[in-house]
């Protein structure tokens, strides 16, 4: 292990801590102190988070954020995986060119289908409310779909053909031979999506932006940014507070993380 | 298994159990199906008649024909603007990004103590929500207050750039940002380069090769499906680039009571990528008619592009099986 | 093939008549309550775009309104944006009253009735205009339609720092623009590498409150034709002037003659700006001398700098508009009915009350350090006044003041003109001419669509 490499490393992690460390700092600096350039807090104003809280009512909003990504991962648990089991454990006619037409509406920009989405929420009342956010995940999702596909496509035909032999029927094989053996690849999913909706910030925004009692945390965020003042140091103080439960959620599973990204890029 | 039996499986193939499996398959793809109906198909067609109308969202939209494509190719100097723009920060940020993550990834190829802990380090920025990492990249590329430049001052540095305060300099901040964020493509790029047989470069040490030569014959080749997978995905992405651009224009145009007229896109319209034209066009300008038409624009450009790209990989990218997909 | 294209057409149709979500209807039948006698009891629902404290001290007036009409409940909403507003009109189940900060979206609101218009109510009511001025109707209505009120506005003038003035032996604030650049330049400071360690004044976009809106005013521009359907922007001569002005200005206070030199300077200052609503604010912190700002900002000097020796004055006008110094840019915020409300009749005596009570309007005025909006409450004795914030005062009854011209386009139009501002004053944008006609001919495109 060269010298040179060890630095290498050692630099860039310091590269990627940087930014977290100033703004940590930030977000224990008094407000007048935020906008000008020192670095260290004088004094510690390990209060701002308290005053956050104060400010907005974030175990709410947490509350909130957490159901949404809850039961929105639980969707697409639900509908994704006979889907992926049907474009990679069954054989069939067209199978291909069902799988393209999935992938191909990851280049569909959401900006093409977002208004006429809007508005048929609106026509069904259902603007305001929860609905528009987690009932699509029940709906699949392209990229999960595409995930869990590659993955099953590695567990060998023989364990599938063995169970049809003995009479098992694909609901029978895809509950109690594939599921099993994908747990990584499903537990993967699951946090993937978690986090995606833990993040999200656009689509709360549209459907729930109207009625503050379901507001999810990112939209709470970026009220902080408003006219007649950002206050930096509660904005980032904020930030810190929101990111705290997604970090101790990779803590916690972590290898699950690497081995579900690991298993998208490999197989092409 | 009997051979028997075996026999018995293909030579009968009953009506009735053909029709099961369809009937099985169809029920397995439902969800995706109704959800294709319902969140795509449809959308889809009701934006694609919306670029075809003038719609300012208050009231209702009136048929203009083709009006809306020919202001936007013909007389629409953001459109052009928003284009090259974009096409700006796919160009150099997906080829930096990658190359950047092949360089993390190969700085953890080595097993040492604590790997894991870097890699967790390198990992964690592509984790932060990306409205909340653009802000933190603001305040820190602070031109005047922030960190990066206090210390490229005390480096002697005269006139540090004004980051996203510049028009020269501004994308490349957000291509740091993209760059700090490259964990997701790193971890990716790890797995690949764990998976290239050991015995090929030993196989290369023995005829004495040099590390460029090990790095461009073998590892290359060998992770070009990785490569070709990260492209693609960065191009479909950054075609749809919105968040980060959106909150670093508005956080540095100013939030006072005149923040209209600063637009969004500064400094110099700099910062103005299609995505967001579409969305002040749509959202903020009350012609959702034409923000649709150039929803469209983007999704044939975006189209194209990653075709051609698909296109294209036949002849560079290396499958270790075989075949695609 | 024929039955494709016949389910494609349905599908249109099914999504054509789906989009008529939100109004062809003309406006209800008034009806007056009657003030007296058994009444069912209302809740209004009240939305705003004020927040934190200034909210708190907004609440406190319905107070006032349930007095005098006690079966009235009033439920207010603070932080709400006009995106949330249109949404909230879109969905057909908007608030009874909404409260906007941003005046450019009157004309949208007006001309698609997404505001009712309140011309019936007050025609049947005996409602008296002439309470406000003249200039305050001008901004709350478009195309023929009154569709909301003015509910305090903001004046825009000139701030500048006193111990500066005294210092370089300046006894009067500059009331035209070869005087403001002639002090503009005694009070610049260079460092010793050429940058600019306090500047005179700032006449750039992209610094606080100095847009092309606010600057434009000073030259009394035209943003449109009389008739609203063209922009005037490569016609009126005001704006070229503007424009030219700017830029030898820029060469002359902070580039010694050139032009880029100028440029290039006063980029990285505006660059290194403090933030505008914190006590690192340039003019608070001395590190600009003088400030195009709004009214409110003698409320943040007196909380966050109260050692501060500063006064205000009418912004200078250009040399050949002399006889109107005086003068700003005035407009601020609107409240309206929006289209779908449950109780417009409730909603209009609201809508009233807020608008002309004057104990209202001095108290807002008073805790808020906005200009009030009629003529008693400018002329109340219970009126807060320092002589900073009488300038203001006399600004929003200048006769010559005014916001500008409305267009159903928001503020699309100031947009597209500030993108060719910022390039013009960075010196990428070179052909003023050529530059005003494409800006010019944007507008147009986007007008023709809005209508």
């Amino acid at each position: 292990m060269t010298v040179g490499r060890h630095a290498a490393l050692i630099a860039v992690a310091t590269i990627f801590m940087a930014p977290f460390f100033f703004v940590f700092m930030t977000a224990v600096m008094t407000d007048q102190q935020a906008v000008t350039p020192s670095f260290w807090p004088r004094p510690f104003q390990w209060d701002n988070f308290a005053e956050v809280f104060r400010r907005t009512p974030l175990v709410r909003f947490a509350w909130n954020t957490t159901q949404i990504a809850v039961l929105s991962t639980m969707g697409i648990l639900l509908s994704c995986i006979p889907v992926a089991y049907a474009l990679s454990r069954i054989r069939w006619r067209g199978r291909q060119a069902a799988f393209v037409l999935v992938l191909s509406t990851l280049m569909l920009p959401i900006q093409v289908t977002i208004v006429p989405l809007y508005l048929i929420w609106v026509r069904l009342g259902q603007i305001g409310h929860f609905t528009p956010l987690i009932l699509p995940s029940f709906l699949g999702d392209a990229f999960s779909i595409f995930l869990l596909r590659q993955f099953f496509l590695t567990i060998p035909e023989e364990l599938s053909d063995a169970a049809r032999v003995d009479g098992a029927s694909e609901f029978q094989i895809m509950t109690r031979v594939i599921v099993p053996l994908a747990k990584p690849a499903i537990a993967a999913v699951a946090l993937f999506n978690f986090l995606y909706n833990w993040n999200d910030l656009f689509a709360p925004l549209l459907f729930l932006g109207t009625n503050e009692e379901l507001w999810t945390l990112t939209i709470a965020m970026s009220e902080f940014t408003q006219r007649h003042g950002t206050e930096w140091n509660l904005t980032m103080a904020a930030s810190v507070l929101f990111i705290l439960p997604v970090i101790i959620l990779f803590f916690l599973a972590q290898r699950v993380f690497v081995e579900g990204v690991t298993l998208t890029g490999v197989k092409g | 298994m009997g051979i028997a039996a075996g026999a018995g499986v293909i030579r009968r193939r009953p009506r009735r159990r053909n029709l099961k499996r369809g009937l099985t398959i169809l029920l397995f793809m439902s969800p995706w199906i109704a959800g294709f109906c319902f969140l795509i198909l449809y959308p889809m067609l009701s934006s694609l008649y919306f670029s075809f109308t003038k719609y300012a969202l208050l009231s209702a939209p009136e048929w203009i024909g083709l009006e809306n494509y020919r202001l936007l190719f013909t007389r629409d100097p953001f459109f052009w603007l928003a284009i090259r723009n974009t096409v700006w920060i796919i160009a150099v940020g997906v080829p930096l990004r990658i190359a950047f993550a092949i360089f993390t990834a190969w700085l953890l190829t080595r097993p040492q103590r604590g790997s894991r802990v870097y890699r967790t380090l390198y990992f964690l920025p592509s984790m932060a929500p990306p409205a909340a990492a653009a802000l933190a990249f603001v305040v820190v590329f602070n031109p005047r207050f922030g960190p990066v430049n206090q210390i490229l001052g005390a480096f002697g540095v005269d006139e540090p750039p004004l980051w996203f305060y510049g028009p020269g300099s501004s994308k490349w901040g957000l291509v740091l940002l993209a760059l700090w964020g490259v964990g997701d493509a790193m971890i990716i790029f790890l797995a690949g380069l764990l998976n290239v047989p050991r015995q090929l470069y030993e196989a290369a040490d023995i005829e004495g090769a040099s590390g460029w030569q090990k790095f461009r014959h073998i590892t290359l080749p060998m992770i070009s499906p990785v490569i070709f997978f990260s492209l693609l995905i960065g191009v479909i992405y950054g075609f749809q680039l919105f968040t980060q651009a959106y909150v670093v224009a508005l956080a540095v145009s100013g939030s006072s009571v005149a923040d209209a007229a600063q637009g969004l896109g500064t400094p110099q319209g700099s910062m103005l990528f299609f995505s967001v034209y579409l969305f002040e066009q749509g959202f903020l300008s009350f012609r959702m008619g034409y923000a649709s038409a150039l929803a469209w624009v983007l999704f044939f450009i975006a189209m194209v592009c990653t075709l051609a790209l698909i296109k294209g990989s036949r002849r560079w990218v290396h499958y270790q099986g075989g075949g695609f997909r | 093939m024929m039955k494709r294209w016949l389910a494609v057409a349905a599908i249109f149709a099914l999504v054509a008549t789906a989009c008529t979500a939100g109004s062809e209807d003309p406006g209800p039948e008034p009806e007056p309550p009657s003030t007296t006698g058994e009444q069912e009891p209302v809740t209004l629902e009240m939305w705003g775009a004020w927040t934190g404290r200034e909210l708190d001290q907004f609440n406190q007036i319905f107070e006032g309104f349930t007095e005098q009409y006690p079966w009235i409940t009033v439920r207010s909403r603070g932080g709400v944006g006009d995106q949330k507003i249109i949404t909230a009109i879109n969905s057909g189940e908007p608030p009874d009253v909404v409260l906007s900060f941003v005046l450019d979206n009157i004309g949208q609101f007006c001309s698609s009735g997404a505001w009712q218009d309140l011309t019936p109510y007050m025609e049947r009511d005996g409602f008296d205009l002439s309470q406000f001025p003249a200039a305050a109707l001008q901004y709350t209505s478009f195309g023929g339609s009154q569709c909301a009120l003015p509910f305090l506005t903001d004046a825009y003038g000139l701030y500048y720092n006193v111990d500066m003035f005294e210092e370089a032996g300046i006894t009067e604030p500059p009331t035209t623009l070869s005087e403001l650049a002639d002090v503009a330049k005694q009070l610049t400071v260079f460092g010793p590498d050429g940058s600019i360690e306090r500047a005179g004044i700032v006449m750039a976009t992209g610094y606080y409150e100095t847009t092309v809106l606010t600057m434009g005013s000073m030259f009394g521009v035209e943003w449109y034709s009389e008739d609203g359907t063209q922009s005037a922007i490569d016609d009126d001569p005001a704006w070229t002037a503007f424009f030219e002005w700017q830029k030898e200005f820029i060469a002359d206070v902070y580039g010694e003659g050139d032009f880029q030199t100028g440029a290039d300077r006063l980029e990285r200052f505006v660059a290194g700006q403090g933030d505008e609503f914190s006590t690192a604010n340039d003019f608070q912190e001395g590190r600009v001398a003088m400030n195009l700002d709004g009214e409110w900002r003698t409320a943040f000097i007196a909380d966050e700098a109260p050692d501060l020796n500063y006064a205000t004055a009418p912004f200078p006008v250009p040399d050949d508009r002399a006889d109107q110094y005086g003068m700003g840019q005035i407009g601020g915020t609107i409240i309206g009915i929006p289209q779908g409300s449950d109780n417009p009749e409730e909603a209009w005596l609201l809508l009233q009350y807020m608008a002309t009570d004057t104990d209202t309007l001095v108290y807002m005025a008073n805790n808020v350090r906005n200009v009030p909006t009629t003529v008693a409450a400018l002329e109340s004795p219970d009126l807060d006044v320092t002589p900073q914030f009488q300038t203001f005062l006399d600004i929003f009854q200048h006769p010559g003041s005014h916001y500008k011209q409305h267009s159903a386009i928001g503020s699309a139009d100031q947009t597209t003109l500030a993108d060719f501002a910022a390039r013009w004053q960075a010196g990428t944008a070179t052909d003023l001419e050529a530059g005003l006609q494409q800006v010019a001919q944007q507008i147009d495109d986007q007008l023709a669509q809005a209508a």
